[in-house]
């Protein structure tokens, strides 16, 4: 009956922007987590995991999408608008990078401090909790975190490492190493990602990427970064035609083809707002179902879509097809604070325009965007 | 050990039917008295038997206090009073004493009438129940009886929910079924924050949940409306007098003027002469938003919204039409429904929650061919839109509640058991917490702070002793004589107690005759006494007198010899009933011998 006031100000803050949302947005939900997350991680269609990142104990959750967003036809019967906590655990440090092995309910993390992983049981229908099950130590004595991936794989497997000399691909229930990345550099880095099977990129901070198959011991391809800049952010698409794209902390993007990474099949220049200075600072992701289109959040306060349908060769301004701006505008910090930044995003792994993301202030965000396009 | 005990009777790990027992202190309250909304039998009520096996509970009740209006915590309240029989003290806000019967009338009549059943209250029990109500101000203590206090705090789950404070002596518990961030913020809520009941009672429905923000749910609803109003569509947004509909016509009348809209938006009279009483009863309750349009101006006097009247509902075009009943279920909304239900362009949007066996239930099921009387059917081609804008706490509102209350021990009741693990964990790390499921009793101990008067003397007696200063943190063992005297406590010091009392004091003295063998003269033995006492008895003091004694602190040894052998001695000790221990040793010291 009746409702909660919020303050005041932040209420006519949001007016415009949110008057236009009603247009540039199917479905859009606002949720404020205790404590903010760095990691938003699938642990199916439905569900997500998110993680908090302080120094001491943190709260693993893993929540289900509100049933109002999934509902589709029945959309209009169904008034379910929360997150729903299905399990929750603890962890005694930050957690900086959390994957789901796929086809279990086992999820890997990594504290950001060192390369050593730990082993989770994300619980069944019959519980809540999520518990620690064991740990894998990695091999860099680097101060930096490892980077995770997984892809289906019976027996379950990880592929981590927090520096290019380090990286191994580690079977869970044994601990035993199947594979090393054999290269002599001790190069950070950005991210580690499947692209078939057994073929996989290590991409470094400096620009260099690494493309190798864990079936073999041979040396894997090295190509240098495209061009001079101190970080960068790599990112593979899943579709057939496996484009990689690149991201310099100064805006500079390349697109180029798997199996030629040093060819540069478009590029354009982005506006940079707010300068990136750390690996976490960025996240760049190829959308999973729209073509050409990826997304790219830490070079503004904003999550921004781009759509390399119209980029040419020649390097050139891009803007942006889509911005979604509702951290920022919804910030719950006064002036004299630092100002808030996105933490990561992801896309829904089926529906085209369905994104989450998380900001500094605890601010998770769920969305499904209209095409300006097709207005 | 004194304890407080605590009886889910429904909604101990399940939801619905809220009704918990609490004893504190000799009293025995009744929280909340629901209706269980998924079942049509007997176990929608909650099991009373636990209380009693035969018949009415006058006797084994000290009061029922009711939290809100929502059915499931007031829906078996008349079954409980006129059925099973009670006749204390009900005690609920007013706004809920205003509400409740409407709502027990309603869902009655929806059940008896509709769906025909038998074993149901009538109007005229919930009449005879609401007569036992006495209503319940904010900040308000009241007096249940000459050791039991209540006092209700604003909850703003819902109009007139509290939360209630509950004590008797130095023990007491707060239950709260749902507490929102504004009820939190709300200047009145300072009463919260480190109030540390003994026990926190609150559910944990939406523990599990995060809430999606109020503007999203807005966002929604006025996305629905411009998009029927843009291709020529006509809403119906069927209402409680009491609900939301006050807030949903600001944010519309907003929106019309943002957007320089033109469809017309209505309101229905019934609605607006009966809101606008309530409101004014009920100003101090609503939030601010509505507080500031009503004292601005007439809650109804909108530019952009109009009353109603029933031939509109036949006029061409889009249109906005706000009218009750709530649930569809007759009146004006059913009526305008029957009319506008076969075209697709229109909507209906329903804002809460419908009974079953209504035709809003029907709807929000995705049944799209209604049976009306006269067995016509009505096709629902119009869009059906369910919207949610309780509002509850979540996750995040529940730890907040629990920090600022920092009760001595958390429970938790409306979940369950096995979906719960990681919430109890979490409030685990930082309080007790229980979560009992029906019928299962928690019984809590307390630690209530006994207050006493210390005499001045005694305290400065104390002070003499030496030692640390009194610390409150650091407990300290005395002596003194504890005296009761109606209902206060007082520690004076022996003497102070034996006077006020009017006693004498008596000295107890023990005599105890050791024989020893030894040769020696009477003044040789005493003497030798006094050497091997000095040796054991290092930290004492032993004296050997010019009256031939020797003394060790107040203990008298005398030596004669025996009558019976000249090479025996018997030794007389004797001491006072405060040196009996050292007296003992002494004797047994002695019977032992002296060192040659």
């Amino acid at each position: 009956m009746m409702g909660e006031t919020e303050a005041v100000e932040i209420d006519d803050i949001l007016d415009d922007w949110f008057i236009e949302s009603l247009k540039s947005y199917k479905d859009l939900h606002v949720y404020q987590l205790e404590h903010p997350t760095q990691i938003i991680e699938w642990t199916s269609g439905k569900t997500v995991c998110v993680a908090g990142y302080s120094s001491g104990k943190n709260e693993i959750l893993e929540l289900r999408l509100p049933l109002r967003l999934l509902a589709d036809e029945k959309k209009g019967l169904c008034a379910e608008r929360d997150f729903k906590v299905v399990h929750g655990g603890f962890s005694e440090g930050p957690v900086c990078c959390l994957r789901h092995i796929p086809g279990t309910r086992c999820a890997v993390t990594n504290d950001g401090l060192t390369s050593d992983l730990q082993l989770w049981d994300l619980g069944a229908d019959d519980t809540d909790v999520i518990r620690k099950t064991g740990s894998l130590p990695g091999t860099s004595v680097s101060q930096a975190g490892s980077r995770i991936t997984a892809r289906l794989s019976s027996p379950p497997q990880v592929l981590h490492g927090a520096q290019s000399s380090g990286v191994q691909l580690t079977q869970l229930s044994t601990g035993q190493t199947l594979y090393r990345l054999e290269v002599d550099s001790t190069k950070p880095l950005s991210s580690l990602k499947f692209v078939s099977e057994t073929a996989f990129l290590a991409s470094c901070c400096d620009g260099t990427v690494y493309l190798a198959d864990t079936r073999t011991s041979a040396p894997p391809q090295a190509s240098p970064p495209p061009g001079e800049c101190a970080l960068w952010w790599t990112d593979a698409s899943a579709a057939s035609q496996c484009r990689v794209i690149m991201l310099s902390s100064s805006g500079q993007a390349v697109v180029s083809d798997l199996r030629n990474l040093g060819g540069a099949l478009c590029q354009a220049q982005l506006d940079v707002q707010t300068s990136p200075r750390k690996p976490e600072d960025v996240t760049v992701a190829w959308a999973p179902a729209l073509d050409g289109c990826f997304s790219v959040s830490g070079l503004s306060g904003l999550v921004q879509i781009y759509d390399t349908a119209r980029w040419r060769a020649e390097l050139q301004d891009a803007s942006p097809l889509f911005q979604h701006a509702g951290h920022s505008v919804s910030s719950q910090h006064g002036d004299g604070s630092a100002p808030i930044f996105i933490t990561t995003h992801v896309w829904h792994p089926e529906r085209p325009r369905t994104l989450l993301s998380a900001a500094s202030d605890g601010s998770v965000h769920v969305w499904d965007w209209v095409d300006p396009q097709t207005n | 050990m004194p304890e407080i005990k605590v009886t889910p009777l429904g909604a101990g790990q399940d939801v619905g039917r809220s009704c918990i027992l609490v004893s504190i202190g000799g009293k025995n309250i009744m929280l909340d008295c629901g209706m269980h909304m998924g079942y049509n039998d007997d176990r929608r009520f909650p099991d009373f038997s636990y209380i009693t096996q035969n018949g009415r509970l006058t006797d084994f009740l000290d009061c029922v206090i009711i939290s809100h209006f929502h059915l499931d915590h007031c829906g078996a309240l008349p079954y409980m009073s006129e059925m099973v029989g009670y006749d204390g003290p009900i005690y609920m806000t007013h706004p809920t004493k205003a509400i409740c019967p409407i709502l027990l009338e309603d869902f009655r009549k929806i059940t008896v009438d509709k769906k025909g059943e038998t074993n149901f209250f009538t109007s005229q029990m919930i009449k005879d129940c609401m007569k036992k109500v006495i209503p319940l101000n904010l900040h308000q203590t009241v007096q249940v009886d000459d050791e039991l206090e209540i006092k209700a705090y604003y909850a703003g789950h819902v109009l007139g929910a509290a939360m209630v404070h509950i004590k008797v002596g130095s023990e007491s518990v707060v239950y709260t079924v749902s507490v929102n961030k504004f009820a939190l913020c709300h200047s009145g809520a300072a009463w919260i924050d480190k109030c540390r009941p003994d026990i926190l009672i609150s559910e944990s429905t939406y523990a599990t949940t995060i809430r999606d923000s109020k503007r999203c749910r807005e966002r929604d609803f006025l996305k629905k409306v411009h998009e029927s109003i843009e291709r020529g569509g006509k809403v119906l947004i069927p209402v409680f007098a009491l609900g939301r509909a006050q807030e949903l016509c600001i944010l519309l009348e907003t929106f019309w003027e943002r957007m320089n809209l033109k469809a017309p938006i209505y309101f229905s009279t019934g609605l607006t002469e009966k809101a606008n009483h309530y409101y004014k009863l009920f100003i101090t309750w609503t939030n601010q938003k509505i507080r500031k349009t009503f004292v601005q101006r007439n809650m109804f006097e909108f530019k952009h919204i109009k009353a109603f009247d029933r031939s509109y509902a036949d006029n061409p075009g889009p249109m906005v039409v706000f009218a009750t009943p709530g649930m569809l279920h007759a009146g004006q909304s059913l009526q305008i429904f029957k009319k506008w239900a076969g075209n697709d362009k229109n909507m209906v949007i329903m804002p809460g929650y419908c009974v079953q066996g209504t035709i809003g239930h029907k709807i929000l099921n995705g049944q799209r061919k209604l049976e009306m009387e006269g067995r016509s059917t009505l096709d629902v081609k119009l869009q059906v839109e369910y919207m949610s804008f309780s509002a509850h706490a979540d996750a995040k509102g529940i730890m907040q509640l629990i920090r600022m209350a920092e009760p001595r021990n958390m429970l938790l009741v409306h979940g369950e058991a096995a979906k719960m693990e990681f919430l109890k964990g979490k409030i685990e790390q930082e309080f007790n917490c229980y979560m009992p499921a029906n019928g299962e009793t928690v019984a809590l101990t307390t630690n209530p702070s006994v207050p006493v008067d210390i005499s001045l003397n005694l305290l400065k007696r104390e002070m003499t002793l030496g030692g640390p200063l009194p610390d409150p943190k650091k407990p300290r063992t005395m002596h003194g004589t504890l005296i009761m005297k109606e209902n206060s406590l007082k520690l004076v010091s022996s003497e102070q107690a034996l006077k006020e009392l009017g006693l004498n004091e008596h000295q107890l003295r023990f005599t105890c005759r050791v024989q020893l063998q030894d040769p020696h003269s009477d003044s040789d033995t005493l003497h030798r006494i006094y050497t091997h006492l000095k040796s054991v008895l290092k930290d004492y003091t032993i004296q050997h007198l010019p009256d031939g004694t020797v003394m060790v602190e107040s203990i008298v040894i005398k030596v004669s010899s025996s009558a019976e052998d000249a090479n025996a001695k018997v030794l007389l000790l004797s001491w006072s009933y405060q040196d009996e221990d050292l007296g003992s040793y002494l004797s047994s010291l002695l019977k032992k011998g002296l060192p040659t």
